[in-house]
């Protein structure tokens, strides 16, 4: 028998039974698209997360006044004995692997304009932010250029927070109180939408100087640091540790890369689409024991077939070539069928929500169709050898 | 037909092809099992959740300051011009229902002890701390009481920070080093363990006093106010919100978290949780339910002139379809059953092998595990049971 016999011959009495082999497909099906459906899925929250990071820039590290050995701490939370100044921040400019340079104090106060007002974070910031974050100026002109301790009453409105307070009109130009502040507002940000549960559209940005004695600190919320190089990131965070070890007597700052808080996430989110669609794919180990279970009946239909097919000559293996390939061939049947769903499916999510960067990665394609293959045939040897062990002449004369 | 006719026939049926029935009953048994277990797994996980955050006592609600409507975590994100102040939490106290009231203020320090440190957290706090966070004292005593305001040069020890420090030396009476400040050590805490991950036990815990002096601060980081039972908790919330507006010039800038509501919205998620992943696994059930539903249609085929000599002698068509009916419940129930001594085990292995893994099962589970496979095999037998009795009789006796 040639490999096309076989072939044609298990294509033949899949065909055979509409009903049961298109059952036995489906159960394939479902296991396979379900899989494809949830890794896309956790591939696409994968995708966000560093979509989300790298919209903060890239080649970025932060610096946190305090330090914290405690397991499972955040850094950054609640008061420190030494401060991390502007001088701190200055110090560290002179660095060579320092690029751009971003101090930033965060707090959160009411914006009003007459009877208007919202309360927002407000940032204190450096010109330097606009190129760090990536953000971009939609009116008027970011924070002045200015000697970072001196700080002038002038501020930057985020996209909708300009709107709540200037319905329909251009703030520029305008004063806005800020807590008991005035500021003269000189521009407005391009939306940006949402970093990391930060709302980017809805925050005011005031030079850092005047946030600090707007919210009375005299440390600030953190140092961004950008780099020449992404190679330099974790020799820079050494170099910057130094820098502040030697100036505050020791070392009470945490140095934080972009790159390690996006690689644990993302391992992360990896680990539990691994966990999920392995959840799935227990399914395709049922779909298997359907196969079987259909391969047992379909054996002992055709119990007078085998008999006959050995007592022209046909060998042992044969036989058991004949079922094992009408069994993969349902199975892949099946997990071409599911590919289509799943495919199809992802589609209709990616229509549904273009911002969620959904997508099916080649891994998990070649896997589920792969392990609804390898369930076929492991499935398929038991009723195959059944087939292959009958006695011809017991066969023949049927069950 | 008497029930338990229809029973034996279906059992029979069954019993005819015993290989194939059983791994019929194996895909059901699979599903559940799947299912059973990731719910279980879902369950222990908000138990473990609810455990963590009741750990502080039911009858309590948390200050901090600032209120925001864009960022997520309020206070965190430094500074508001509106401060939480020991004033406000003295003021809290005198609120009817208010057992007692606990400032906080916080920051990170290095501790130091013979050549020994560690960067750890410090508390600044007051004597009724431990009492509304239900902490409780090792060794010695807490913080002792008197006026917020005033400074005192004792700390009180985590466990952990006490192991790293001291050893198994006694710390009572020793002096530690907490950024600038000398601190004669007075009490050693109690093991507390994690706080959704935190180490609660590596921390010194400073009169508040010390504390705002130490790390320059000039309001409180949260204040912690103890009622007198859990039901009070919408008036107290709605008391401290009233006052704490009046005293902050009519500006509602902190954020008040009950332990009621924190409860309400974990349990939530984690329902959602165990519901998704329930939903996945229930997938396999899914496809057990087809493997059935491809056995039953061939047994149908099979058993043609059964049913057309079933009919000949007077069956009606309602028994024949109850028969095959019967025969698919029967099939997946006991697959169930198997499931569930499946899931049962799993989970029970799981307790065994990895202590520290949240897995419970309740008993309603099981019951609906039992009850889902039942109605899946309602389902997955109807529409062969539907062709059996729609077979025609003449036809159906001549075949083969």
């Amino acid at each position: 028998m040639t490999a096309v016999d076989l072939l044609a011959t298990a294509f033949g009495a899949v065909r055979g039974h509409r009903v049961r082999t298109g059952l036995s497909l489906l159960g394939v099906a479902i296991g396979v698209a379900a899989v494809l459906v949830l890794t896309a899925l956790g591939e696409g929250a994968r995708r966000y997360v560093e979509g989300q990071f790298s919209a903060l820039g890239s080649n970025l590290l932060a610096l946190l006044p305090g330090k914290n050995e405690t397991t499972g701490a955040f850094p950054g939370v609640g008061g420190v004995p030494n401060d991390l100044t502007l001088d701190d921040a200055r110090a560290l400019s002179r660095l060579p692997q320092v690029r751009l340079l971003a101090p930033i104090v965060v707090g959160n106060e009411t914006v009003s304009h007459r009877e208007r007002s919202r309360q927002v974070s407000v940032m204190g910031a450096t010109p330097e932010l606009l190129e760090v974050r990536e953000l971009a100026v939609r009116l008027g002109r970011f924070l002045p250029v200015e000697d970072p301790k001196r700080g002038s009453p002038v501020i930057v409105l985020g996209v909708d927070l300009a709107g709540e307070l200037f319905p329909g009109q251009n703030p520029v130009g305008r004063v806005v109180r800020v807590g008991d502040w005035r500021m003269r507002v000189v521009g407005v940000l391009e939306s940006r939408g949402t970093q990391l549960g930060m709302d980017m559209d809805d925050v005011a940005l005031v030079p850092v100087a005047t946030a600090m004695q707007l919210f009375n600190r005299s440390s600030l919320f953190r140092v961004l640091i950008q780099t020449h190089a992404y190679a330099e990131l974790d020799a820079t965070c050494e170099k910057a540790l130094e820098v502040i070890t030697e100036r505050h007597g020791e070392e009470d700052v945490t140095c934080i890369t972009q790159d390690s808080v996006v690689s644990s996430l993302s391992s992360i989110l990896r680990v539990l689409t691994l966990a999920v669609a392995g959840i799935a794919a227990i399914s395709l180990s049922v779909a298997g024991i359907g196969i079987m279970n259909l391969m047992l009946v379909s054996v002992s239909e055709r119990t007078a077939e085998v008999g006959l097919l050995k007592a022209v000559g046909a060998a042992r293996r044969q036989i058991l070539a004949l079922f094992l390939a009408e069994a993969v061939l349902l199975a892949t049947g099946g997990g071409l069928f599911g590919l289509g769903v799943g495919a199809t499916a992802v589609g209709v999510i990616a229509y549904l929500y273009p911002a969620f960067p959904v997508a099916i990665p080649g891994w998990a394609l070649a896997a589920a169709l792969g392990l609804a293959i390898a369930v076929g045939a492991l499935f398929g040897v038991l009723p195959a050898r059944r087939a292959a062990r009958l006695e011809p002449a017991v066969a023949l004369a049927g069950r | 037909m008497a029930p338990e006719d229809v029973a034996r026939l279906a059992v029979g049926a069954m019993r005819g092809h015993p290989l194939r029935s059983f791994l019929s009953m194996l895909g059901i048994a699979i599903g559940i099992a799947a299912v059973m277990l990731l719910t279980s797994i879902g369950e222990g996980a908000r138990r473990f959740m609810v455990g963590e955050l009741t750990q502080f006592g039911t009858s309590m609600l948390a200050v901090n300051p600032g209120k925001t409507e864009t960022v997520g975590i309020p206070g965190v994100f430094g500074g508001t011009t509106q401060k939480l102040s020991v004033d406000d939490a003295e003021a809290i106290a005198r609120l009817p229902g208010v057992l007692r009231v606990a400032p906080v203020a916080m920051g990170q320090a290095r501790v130091e002890s013979g050549g020994r440190g560690r960067s750890v957290f410090v508390y600044g706090a007051t004597a009724d701390l431990p009492e509304v966070l239900k902490f409780r004292i090792g060794r010695g005593e807490f913080l002792p009481p008197g006026d917020p305001r005033r400074a005192t040069s004792v700390a009180v020890l985590g466990p952990r920070l006490k192991q790293e420090l001291f050893g198994e030396r006694n710390p009572l009476g020793a002096f530690v080093r907490v950024a600038d400040s000398r601190l004669r050590v007075i009490g050693v805490m109690e093991p507390k363990g994690q706080f959704l991950g935190i180490d609660l036990d590596d921390s010194v815990y400073v009169s508040l006093a010390t504390a705002m002096q130490l790390f320059n601060l000039d309001e409180l980081m949260e204040i912690d106010v103890l009622f007198s039972h859990e039901g009070l908790t919408a008036g107290v919330a709605e008391a401290v919100r009233r006052l704490l507006t009046e005293r902050h010039g009519g500006r509602e800038d902190f954020t008040i978290t009950t332990q009621t509501a924190m409860l309400e919205v974990f349990g939530n998620v984690m329902d959602v949780v165990t519901l998704a992943v329930g939903g996945i696994g229930a997938i396999s059930l899914l496809v057990g339910a087809i493997g059935v539903l491809t056995m039953m249609w061939i047994a149908v085929n099979e058993r043609r002139s059964e049913i057309g000599l079933m009919r000949a002698v007077g069956a009606t068509p309602g028994q024949v379809e109850r028969l095959f009916l019967v025969e698919a419940v029967v099939l997946t129930a006991v697959g169930g059953a198997l499931g569930i001594a499946l899931g049962l085990g799993i989970a029970g292995l799981l307790r065994l092998l990895v202590p520290g893994m949240p897995v419970h099962t309740p008993l309603g589970f099981t019951l609906a595990a039992l009850g889902v496979s039942a109605a899946t095999g309602l389902a997955a037998g109807i529409a062969p049971a539907r062709r059996a009795a729609g077979l025609d009789p003449v036809e159906a006796l001549r075949a083969e």
